[in-house]
């Protein structure tokens, strides 16, 4: 990673730290420019391969469903491309750079921890925008192509589905710093990312246990996020209560306890 | 102490929001009975938060049992499916047909279309108007109120009491939903048809033959549409 635009290198010299959000925005924009470059339009072709060949199989098995499944294939599709290429990078951001040695470089100048952190943060959640952007672009022309019109809570989805990515990456994030391997981080966030969707039914069935385990579950279950809330795919007309700010809230709150342990954990770590 | 201020702060919210949050919107998981060694896609259905994807993959499975033709001894396979044509449109034994209904029913209940289809299919096709109205009560169970699903157990009702016209009655302004399946709308033109109302049959298949993409429904409804004009001269 090289650092050559922002106020890094005009107070490269400088011993005081550098400002937070200058830093935080340069390392930021490194990140998405490195993900980028890997392997970023592989992505988009199996995604508008996939959305073709569904289309036109859907076509003939859906007969008169058609727009519904193109429409729940797409976004399922999308959803996990972003997913697996987010989770990815957010595995191997932070490992890859003290591998390398790179990180060595960064902090042999005057850029604080946080701002560090919160930048490759901010990177990894404009790199999910980005690719359900332009995923979103590829199916939305695929649906109007077959006459059919998106469904009234489209953008809803689309952005429940980056609120979900901003909370995983955080986690990943946050498990990269102890992990043994990148391809444990991504194991332990997938593991996250189905319990999440079974919090509610978790809770449903804590709440008929009994005993030190109801204790002890009870704890547990909310420590794992409820993803099923971010589910509008699923159910687009399912209501919150305080709604879309509840969910905003809620991720915010989550990937700022994320960020918070990433930086409790990266203060110890010697460069 | 700055640090352990912030991480209070986090962990309360945490957890007042956690509380906070709603229950699921759909069935417990007890809910969903294994079909066809369904066990892996149902968990991977809820796992990944991708019920209604899985619903229409059932879907698509149900329509596929339903348009294969149910072969007794000695018979040959028609081109399109379904043999029957009029009064025994549909008809058959598709012992699967119910428990593949309520899969769908259970994964995804606000598939109101597959609901509707599978109802009407299981009362007025293949005459087991009990099952239709437990899967339609099932269905109410998480969408109650539901006036689609209310206007279809009426329907199933007058049905079991031989009355075509009421049936007919009933259900036509289910028709004129624009998504209403197609199936219901072949049933109510076929209802009009009997009950000697040839305008509304007409009018119906005139919509199957705009709106439907299933060769299967347009090509009757074509065929109908010939037969009450030419009866009409």
């Amino acid at each position: 990673m090289k650092i050559t635009n922002g106020s890094i290198t005009a107070f490269g010299s400088s011993p005081a730290p550098l400002a937070f959000f200058p830093t935080a925005r340069s390392v930021a924009a490194e990140t998405f420019r490195d993900s980028v470059k890997n392997r970023f339009f592989t992505v988009f072709a199996v995604f508008a391969a996939c959305a073709i060949y569904a289309s036109l199989l859907a076509g003939v098995m859906a007969v008169d469903e058609e727009a519904r499944v193109l429409s729940d294939l797409g976004l399922g599709l999308m959803e996990l491309m972003t997913l697996a290429y987010a989770l990815f990078h957010a595995a191997m951001a932070i490992p890859r750079e003290m591998e390398t040695k790179t990180i060595y470089l960064i902090f042999s100048r005057p850029v604080s921890r946080p701002a560090y952190l919160s930048g490759k943060a901010a990177g990894l959640y404009l790199l999910s925008a980005f690719m359900l952007a332009v995923m979103a672009v590829i199916h939305l022309s695929m649906l109007s192509l077959r006459g059919f019109p998106p469904g009234a809570a489209y953008a809803a989805i689309m952005a429940c589905i980056w609120l979900k990515m901003v909370i995983i990456t955080s986690l990943a994030l946050f498990i990269s710093l102890f992990s043994t391997s990148p391809v444990s981080t991504m194991v332990i966030a997938g593991i996250i990312w189905t319990l999440g969707h079974f919090t509610p039914e978790a809770r449903f069935l804590i709440e008929k246990s009994a005993g030190i385990s109801a204790v002890f579950l009870k704890s547990a279950a909310w420590l794992i996020p409820d993803l099923q809330l971010y589910n509008l795919r699923d159910a687009p007309s399912a209501a919150v209560p305080g709604g879309a700010w509840f969910r905003v809230f809620y991720a915010a709150l989550w990937a700022l306890s994320a960020y918070g342990a990433s930086v409790l954990l990266f203060r110890k770590k010697e460069f | 102490m700055i640090y352990a201020s912030a991480a209070a702060v986090l962990t309360a919210l945490l957890f007042f929001s956690s509380r906070v949050c709603p229950p699921s919107p759909f069935p417990p998981p007890s809910a969903l009975r294994e079909v066809r060694r369904s066990a892996i896609e149902d968990m991977l259905a809820l796992s990944l938060g991708a019920r209604r994807l899985f619903a229409d993959l059932w879907f698509i499975r149900l329509m596929q049992y339903y348009g294969t033709q149910e072969l007794y001894g000695g018979e040959e396979e028609e081109e399109d499916g379904h043999c029957h044509h009029g009064h025994d449109f549909g008809s058959g034994k598709y012992p699967e047909f119910l428990a593949l209904s309520r899969h769908i029913a259970a994964l995804d209940p606000y598939f109101k279309n597959a609901v509707l289809y599978s109802a009407g299919s299981l009362a007025f096709n293949l005459s087991r108007p009990d099952e239709a109205a437990g899967l339609l009560n099932y269905a109410l169970a998480n969408t109650p109120s539901d006036w689609k699903f209310l206007m279809m157990l009426a329907a199933i009702g007058y049905s079991k009491s031989s009355e075509p016209a009421k049936v007919a009655q009933t259900i036509a302004p289910l028709v004129r939903e624009r998504d209403c399946p197609v199936m219901l709308k072949q049933l109510a033109a076929f209802l009009n048809k009997k009950i000697g109302n040839y305008q509304a049959a007409a009018e119906i298949y005139a919509d199957i033959l705009k709106t439907s993409k299933d060769p299967f429904y347009t090509r009757n409804a074509e065929k109908e549409l010939k037969k009450i004009k030419d009866s009409r001269r």
